[in-house]
């Protein structure tokens, strides 16, 4: 598996590629009878095409095919169930065998066995949760700095910005360097009395460094939306009678729907694709979705580029549907997903 | 006649996503002519002058230029300069090199390039501004940068794109007047392109009347206005009174309920056509010796003139006269014979 | 009251946020090993930090990649920009998607895309290709900030400078240049942040072998935290931070 070979139509579809990228530059040339400044961005043409376009077409043909570059379905059905190689491995007549001899799937350790199907559900579940509690927390917060009177807001809202393009990796180290045995938090509980716990390598510590990481993607898009509301109109429906509580839920709450979406979709993709969080703060125990893909990338003993590849055809397909989702909801971006 | 053209536009056509934006474009430009490119936006009278500038690319037909097809030529090879809508002038370089940036790249020494520029900021009564920014200039002043930037590098031919569409209405007569001089005084040839017909009118030597990316009529002034060939050109050039009628037979035509003598001949009998009758060429006379008689509707004080709308004929008449005539008295109204302009009815796109 | 309590709030999730990171700056002076107790400030594990050669060539790895990838993503993404900006609505649009392409995958697909693509064109994993998925990644983001100043220039700029007698050439350098420049800067900046910043895709397009900080740091901590690894990650921290505020005031002072 290691010594991947290159099927000779790849040579073939590279050359032809590029030759048609140069005639079809010449064409251009040659149709406006001279240089035009669309082509200042052919060189970028020709990167988004190597660099971006044949990587996911690539994904693609690997989700698609068998190690020797056959087509198949097999990685998607290994998906539903990963003992599905092991026991297409064995030969037919030796399981019927053992078939015979009154022993079980079970016993031989060959049963259906869904370890990827398992850890997707896991992994949507903890994405879920992490949504919906950085939803629970980042909401209170964007609207209390987006109120008109609060002259502090519109600094606040930087500390919330930062984070947002700092490098998860380091403020999950932050979170573990804080969670350790040793760490400062177990510190204060021996000094207070409690003594110290095991914080690390479980599924909360994974889970607060998910909303640790993702809490700003939250709070941005709400805070934006609840910004440049008019505020005029809260103090319309005060004027015809509502309380705040009223105000809140009947005009707030519905106006700052496409902060919400952009938030949940923003919160949502990073927590469903993270590694690493799981990985350091898990301690390797605990297993989502984007460790199971690089597994099967990275993971010495066991490279399989196809499988994982399916992994991600289906990773990416659950993001293509929520941005889908998130542009019904704010067709204009209000939720503002960059900075 | 044939060796003074300078430009000559042979059967240009383009498209822009399939729609045809300027169908076999012919026209010639003779040296130190000034000539307008009129019509309303969209009839492609920008694009010909883009084309000549070399900024787009004909479909078809050729650009000849001092008798040698230019049409492949980019801009910069061009000896054509443009005055840009909205100048276009560098931000980041003050006046003068604004103005020099053309003779730098022609490599000229530094002497002669401040001398040049000089000379220019003169020309356009600029003298003293050399080192300001671009951005601090008023509009008008920016438009005399423009100018001078583009008559710097003495071109043949000034094309020029509305040049000064976004002035207001006073610095705009008195740039209209101060361009002609500067055109009589240099002998260049300015291609001029406005949807303004008092414009056009003022400056040109020959205005090109367009619409649809067709050519309607080409001619002085004076010509397009007395002699405009359709009932469109009559409108779109100055006021006119257009009135559907009847060809009796050569030199009579019937209109609004009347039989009319006129001077043109040839279109048949019992033909329609279009009846074109500037405002000023309508005589009021007394009830009893019109030609028509009517109704005034409305009077309108317009310093030179009144303008009064009077119904006579089941039509209504712009008459524009010194003398006024009260709201609902009855008058006569007479025309000449000379200025009752025959046309053939506007069918659409069959102009050509 | 109900104002005190709401300061309170936000002060706790902001306390959330910046507690761990401050925490582990502070650590990082700790003249001891053990992040129990504090036995005085020290900048020894900085010391170790420099004199450690693996970080050090990771050091370097990561500089010299962030400088080459800023370099090339700026000229090419001014470029595209430039050109992209003179298309005609339809190609425009379709460039504009694709340029979205990579901002909205998740980092991990956009990095197993370039590691499939390494492995089908046989090019060995190391330092080059980190390189180009770097340039990759930085493109969009140089655009997108080109982007706006070149809207903001007058349309006829730069067929003015063709008309004057310039090149297509000598126009893009000494007149649409000059003008997006501010947009240019930004750009470079923030391609020269991303690329000191990523960890995902560095981690699937380069080998063991070649390690910048981040993907070094990640294989340090799956082993536990050493000291000397809590400053690398503290000096990294306030390297991207300023980095981070310099972008931003820059970006938004242009609007």
């Amino acid at each position: 598996m290691t010594d991947f070979q290159v099927p000779i139509w790849g040579y073939w579809l590279m050359g032809i590629g590029l030759a048609a990228f140069i005639v079809m530059l010449g064409m251009y040339i040659r149709k406006n009878r001279g240089f035009k400044r669309p082509l200042f961005a052919s060189p970028y043409v020709l990167w988004l095409v190597i660099f971006t376009v044949i990587p996911c077409l690539l994904v693609a043909y690997f989700s698609f095919t068998d190690p020797a570059g056959n087509f198949t379905l097999d990685n998607f059905k290994n998906f539903w169930d990963s003992n599905f190689n092991a026991r297409k491995a064995m030969d037919q007549e030796e399981l019927n065998m053992y078939l015979s001899m009154g022993l079980t799937l079970e016993d031989l350790g060959l049963a259906r066995n869904s370890i990827n199907i398992d850890t997707l559900v896991f992994s949507l579940w903890m994405a879920f949760l992490c949504t919906a509690i950085c939803l629970l927390l980042g909401y209170p917060a964007a609207h209390i700095m987006a109120d008109r009177n609060f002259k502090l807001g519109p600094t606040l809202v930087i500390l919330f910005i930062v984070p947002m393009w700092m490098n998860f990796l380091l403020r999950t180290i932050a979170m573990m360097s804080l969670l350790e045995d040793n760490g400062l938090i177990n510190n204060v509980l021996e000094m207070v009395g409690i003594g110290r716990q095991k914080l690390l390598n479980n599924t909360a510590a994974v889970q607060l460094g998910m909303v640790y990481n993702f809490l700003p993607f939250m709070v941005f898009p709400i805070y934006n939306v609840l910004n440049k509301m008019d505020y005029k109109l809260s103090e319309a429906a005060m004027d015809l009678g509502c309380d705040h509580w009223h105000t809140f839920y009947k005009v707030t709450l519905p106006l700052s729907v496409p902060g919400v979406v952009s938030g949940i979709t923003m919160v949502f993709m990073p927590a469903v694709t993270t590694f690493y969080i799981s990985r350091l703060l898990g301690g390797g125990k605990i297993s989502l979705f984007g460790d199971l893909i690089e597994a099967k990338f990275l993971s010495t003993s066991l490279q399989e580029w196809n499988v994982g590849s399916a992994l991600s055809l289906i990773m990416m397909v659950l993001i293509l549907l929520s941005l889908g989702l998130l542009r019904r909801v704010d067709p204009e971006g209000e939720g503002g997903g960059m900075v | 006649m044939e060796e003074q053209r300078l430009i000559d536009l042979e059967h240009i056509t383009k498209q822009y996503d399939g729609v045809t934006v300027l169908s076999d474009i012919n026209l010639y430009i003779r040296k130190k002519e000034f000539v307008t490119l009129l019509g309303p936006s969209g009839c492609g009278k920008t694009t010909t002058l883009r084309i000549i500038g070399g900024f787009e690319m004909a479909d078809s037909g050729r650009v000849m230029f001092d008798g040698q097809d230019i049409s492949a030529l980019p801009p910069y090879k061009r000896r054509v300069n443009t005055v840009f809508q909205k100048y276009a002038l560098f931000p980041h370089l003050n006046v003068q090199d604004n103005i020099a940036f053309g003779l730098k790249l022609k490599k000229m020494p530094k002497d002669e390039i401040a001398r040049k520029v000089d000379y220019m900021l003169d020309l356009v009564n600029m003298k003293g501004y050399g080192k300001r920014s671009v951005d601090s200039l008023s509009g008008g002043q920016q438009q005399r940068i423009a100018i001078a930037r583009s008559l710097v590098n003495e071109p043949e031919v000034l094309l020029l794109d509305e040049p000064l569409g976004a002035l207001d209405l006073k610095l705009r007569k008195e740039m209209q007047l101060e361009l002609k001089s500067m055109q009589q005084r240099l002998g260049i040839t300015f291609l001029y392109v406005t949807h303004d017909q008092e414009e056009a009118l003022t400056m040109s030597d020959t205005i090109v009347v367009m619409r649809g990316g067709h050519i309607l009529q080409i001619g002085t002034p004076k010509s397009i206005y007395d002699e405009p060939k359709n009932a469109f050109v009559a409108n779109f050039i100055g006021e006119s009174n257009i009135f559907s009628g009847t060809m009796v037979r050569d030199e009579l035509v019937h209109f609004c309920g009347t039989d009319f003598p006129c001077v043109d001949s040839g279109f048949g009998e019992d033909k329609p056509v279009d009846v074109v009758i500037r405002p000023e060429d309508i005589l009021l006379v007394g009830e009893d010796v019109g030609q028509v008689t009517g109704t005034v509707k409305s009077v309108l004080f317009k310093g030179v003139h009144y303008e009064m709308m009077i119904d006579a004929g089941h039509s209504t008449w712009k008459v524009h006269s010194t003398t006024m005539q009260p709201e609902g008295s009855r008058v006569g109204l007479a025309v000449v014979p000379f200025n009752i302009h025959i046309m053939h009815p506007m069918q659409e796109e069959s102009a050509q | 009251m109900m104002k005190i309590l709401k300061r309170f709030y936000l002060g706790l999730i902001l306390l959330f946020l910046y507690v761990p990171i401050v925490v582990l700056i502070v650590q990082s002076f700790n003249a001891g090993e053990s992040r129990a107790v504090w036995e005085g400030f020290s900048l020894t594990w900085y010391g170790k930090l420099f004199n450690d050669p693996n970080i050090m060539k990771s050091l370097w790895v990561t500089v010299s990649i962030a400088v080459l990838a800023a370099l090339f993503s700026t000229i090419l993404g001014t470029l595209a920009a430039i050109g992209i900006h003179a298309m005609r609505k339809r190609p425009q649009a379709i460039m504009l998607t694709l340029n979205n392409i990579p901002m909205t995958m998740p980092d991990i697909v956009t990095g197993i895309s370039l590691m499939l693509l390494f492995i089908f064109t046989k090019v060995e994993r190391g330092y080059v290709t980190m390189l180009l998925a770097h340039i990759t990644f930085d493109v969009p983001y140089v655009i997108l900030s080109v982007m706006p100043k070149l809207k903001q220039m007058n349309k006829h700029s730069y067929e003015a400078a063709l008309d004057l007698g310039a090149t297509p050439m000598y126009a893009l350098l000494h007149v649409i240049l000059p003008e997006v420049m501010p947009g240019v800067i930004t750009g470079a900046m923030l391609a020269f942040t991303l690329s000191l910043d990523d960890f995902t895709i560095s981690y699937f397009t380069t080998s063991p072998l070649v390690q910048n900080l981040s993907t070094l740091i990640y294989s340090q901590a799956r082993k536990g935290i050493k000291p000397t690894m809590n400053a690398l990650s503290a000096l990294m921290f306030v390297v991207l931070l300023l980095l981070l505020l310099l972008v931003n005031k820059r970006s938004s002072k242009q609007e």
